[in-house]
């Protein structure tokens, strides 16, 4: 099983919807809990990841700092269309120390994952980093 | 450089100069509406502020909401999260200044328990006869309520930028702070 969410197994951020340049969205992917991604004010804020190959996901885990609801969506196509919810939680406060959660979205293949933000325990929430077990189809 | 975002609320009674304000601002002081027309709903000015010595600027969604009691309840559906809270009265209308209490209590019913910075502005500083709010008075009370009190008047343009750019500052320093927040962490 490998991490697929790595920009160096081709892993990419194809949309974020804020962006400060010293933090950017490939934070989320560069296996990292270090560096992040952030938000820079308002809701909803989003960000798309897209593989390499049709992923079929076990196990999801992002960390996170401030979030408190979380939507993921998938696209199976190959342009990023045609969304479907997969999930959605409401993150546990934390202070402190980052936000673990786990998503377990077994026998889901996808070529494009979306992640919707629509609340924050505060006006900036971050994304450190996103890890996905999973094989290429 | 970094351009954040901000939800503005922009609440007060009715005709104290809420659009007023707001279309000053907007149009760099080009645009006083003399005559009044009652706003309805929810006016939505966009308005980018650089901060100064940086690269960086705060993009402002002014939500210029209806004073009119009737209109209130339609307009809070629109606020969602506020950012930042911008409140105004009239110094001529006592009335407008005690309805500030009643404001307040609103918009915080919809920030979850989230530092939101905020201004009260009195307007119409030019009509200083009619005056019927004391700057020492509403001073007092904004600091009471940890807001920054500002006086304009839209009419002869005077001030009236500063309440926003004071509110774009705060946000600014807010978003500072949590990034230092958040590198300790990682
Ligand atoms: N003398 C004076 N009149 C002002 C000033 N600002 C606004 N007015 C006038 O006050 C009236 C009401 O102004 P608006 O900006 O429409 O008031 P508002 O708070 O948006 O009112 P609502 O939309 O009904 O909530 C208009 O006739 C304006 O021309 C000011 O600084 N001085
Ligand atoms: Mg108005």
């Amino acid at each position: 099983m490998i991490d697929a969410a790595l920009s160096s197994s081709g892993t990419r951020v194809v949309l974020a919807t804020s962006g400060d340049e010293n933090y950017p969205p490939e934070n989320i992917i560069d296996g990292n809990t270090e560096t992040f991604w952030i938000s820079t004010g308002m809701f909803p804020q989003e960000f798309i990841l897209r593989f390499s190959d049709p992923l079929k996901i076990k196990l999801l885990t992002i960390h996170s700092y401030n979030v408190k609801n979380l939507k993921i969506e998938k696209s199976a196509s190959s342009d990023a269309t045609d969304f479907d919810t997969l999930s959605e939680k409401e993150f546990e406060h934390t202070e402190g120390h980052l936000q673990a959660n786990d998503f377990s979205l077994t026998g889901t293949t996808a070529t494009h994952l979306r992640f919707i933000i629509t609340s924050g325990y505060d006006h900036f929430v971050s994304v450190h980093r996103v890890a996905i077990e999973g094989v290429y189809q | 450089m970094v351009k954040l975002r901000a939800r503005c609320i922009l609440v007060g009674d009715a005709s104290v100069g809420k659009s007023a304000l707001a279309q000053m601002f907007r149009s760099d002081g080009a645009h006083f509406q003399k005559n009044y027309s009652m706003t309805a709903g929810v006016e939505l000015v966009v308005k980018s502020v650089n901060i100064p010595e940086s690269s960086d600027s705060v993009e402002l969604f002014i939500f210029d909401s209806a004073g009119k009691e009737t209109f209130v309840e339609a307009c809070e559906k629109l606020w969602g999260q506020p950012s930042v809270l911008c409140l105004v009265f009239d110094v001529s209308s006592e009335a407008s200044f005690r309805s500030c209490s009643l404001w307040l209590e609103r918009v915080r019913a919809h920030c979850q328990g989230l530092q939101v910075p905020g201004v009260l502005v009195g307007n119409k500083s030019d009509l200083s006869s009619r005056r019927e709010v004391e700057t020492a008075v509403a001073q007092e009370w904004a600091q009471n309520q940890g807001l920054e009190y500002h006086e304009t008047s839209a009419k002869e343009m005077e001030n009236c930028d500063a309440p926003f750019l004071s509110l774009a500052q705060a946000f600014y320093a807010l978003y500072q702070d949590r990034l230092q927040t958040i590198q300790t962490l990682a």
